[in-house]
């Protein structure tokens, strides 16, 4: 863990107890997830115990105590993507990648969530796949589009 | 020199220290409002309900726990009528649900008079009271233990379910929940209720309002029963 960009982060943000969501929402871009021995930094940075900032950790989801993986695939399951077909999106996610929502593929490429709205109800069902949102989803387009984001993947992981 | 104030708890006159919470006051004065959260000489935090009681305000009448329920001069408190009753009982169901193995909750359940639970047996071993978390914080300024995550997955954690270096194994935290009271050596219903405390459950719903040391106070821990070895003469 490149403990430099943790202080560099610490240093950025103030040295408050609100500033911890801050730092979190930071150390959270910059590796994917909150790993263990970041969290325990940031506790003693800011002299609070670490459950209080576990428990922060652990209450958002925007936040990740586990790795994710290199892909983010968000299957929204609100009611209006429900009705219009979101539990077959999901179904078709979980047989592609092989992968439980709030799990990780074993090759670290996707990781699987469920959010219960993303406030584009009109777009439904929508699934949003590393921050953009592709609305209207069926199973076969969402089928060529992991396809897809699976060959770009495979491309950048050959080429390194 | 604390400044009193007169609050009216179901019918009686009660003088209680400005500040206190209702519930406080009632205890002292002898007028047993099941509780479960609560804890002498820790903040209140309302967790339970099972201490809620009617405030009437000018004919209004609202529910409201009574431990985080300052006492206010003048205050008209009903602890004990049909709607409180009803109430509280529902909210002891929903408790059983979530933890039939504890003698605490079996004991609140005989104390208030429930007898079956409406809901599916959770057996989740833990009623989100709160009493580890705060007694861990206020009592040994530890924080070693808190609440983690949220909605239907909020329960009580070590950070990383590793014992921190704060924590300094005093054992309080098992102490003072209420799934660790020792087991009544009768054999236990579950999942379900006993009811084998039914001669205790006759007495209170005989005499409701009134504190009578009953030996159902050390199952659910009631904080009087705890202040006994120290309110009853040697």
């Amino acid at each position: 863990m490149e403990l430099s960009n943790v202080d560099t982060i610490l240093e950025n943000r103030g040295a408050e107890p609100f500033d911890i969501i801050e730092v979190l929402q930071d150390l959270q871009g910059l590796h994917g997830y909150l790993p263990e021995e970041l969290l325990c930094r940031v506790s003693e940075s800011f002299a609070v115990p670490l459950i209080e900032v576990f428990r922060l950790a652990s209450f958002y989801r925007a936040f990740s105590l586990k790795p994710r993986g290199r892909h983010l695939v968000t299957v929204c399951l609100g009611t209006a993507c429900h009705v219009r077909g979101a539990p077959r999106m999901l179904d078709e996610v979980v047989a592609q990648l092989d992968v439980e929502p709030g799990e990780t593929t074993e090759d670290r490429a996707f990781t699987l969530e469920t959010v219960n709205c993303l406030g584009a109800c009109a777009l439904g069902p929508i699934v949003v796949i590393d921050g953009e949102y592709h609305g209207d989803m069926s199973p076969g387009k969402l089928r060529a589009l992991l396809g897809a984001v699976r060959d770009g993947d495979q491309a950048v992981v050959a080429s390194v | 020199m604390a400044r009193t104030v007169t609050i009216t708890v179901d019918g009686a006159t009660i003088q209680t220290a400005e500040g206190s919470s209702v519930l406080d006051a009632a205890l002292e004065a002898g007028i047993c409002i099941p509780n479960l959260c609560h804890m002498p000489s820790v903040s209140p935090i309302g967790a339970c309900r099972v201490c809620i009681v009617e405030v009437v305000d000018d004919g209004r009448r609202k529910m409201t726990a009574s431990c985080t329920l300052g006492a206010r001069d003048g205050m008209v408190v009903e602890a004990h009528s049909e709607t409180v009753l009803r109430a509280r009982r529902h909210i002891v169901e929903l408790i059983v649900a979530e933890a039939p193995n504890s003698r605490a909750v079996q004991d609140l359940a005989a104390r208030v008079g429930v007898t079956r639970s409406r809901y599916p047996m959770r057996d989740k071993h833990c009623v989100l009271c709160g009493r580890c978390v705060r007694v861990c914080d206020e009592v040994w300024q530890s924080k070693s233990l808190g609440f983690v995550g949220r909605g239907g997955d909020r329960h009580v954690a070590l950070p990383f379910d590793k014992r921190p270096d704060l924590c300094k194994r005093c054992n309080s935290c098992v102490e003072v929940c209420p799934m660790t009271i020792t087991p009544c050596p009768g054999p236990m219903a579950v999942p379900g209720i006993c009811g084998l405390c039914e001669s205790q459950t006759s007495m209170v719903e005989n005499i409701p309002d009134t504190c009578v040391m009953c030996e159902l106070g050390r199952g659910f821990q009631c904080a009087r029963w705890q202040l006994r070895g120290l309110l009853a003469p040697a």
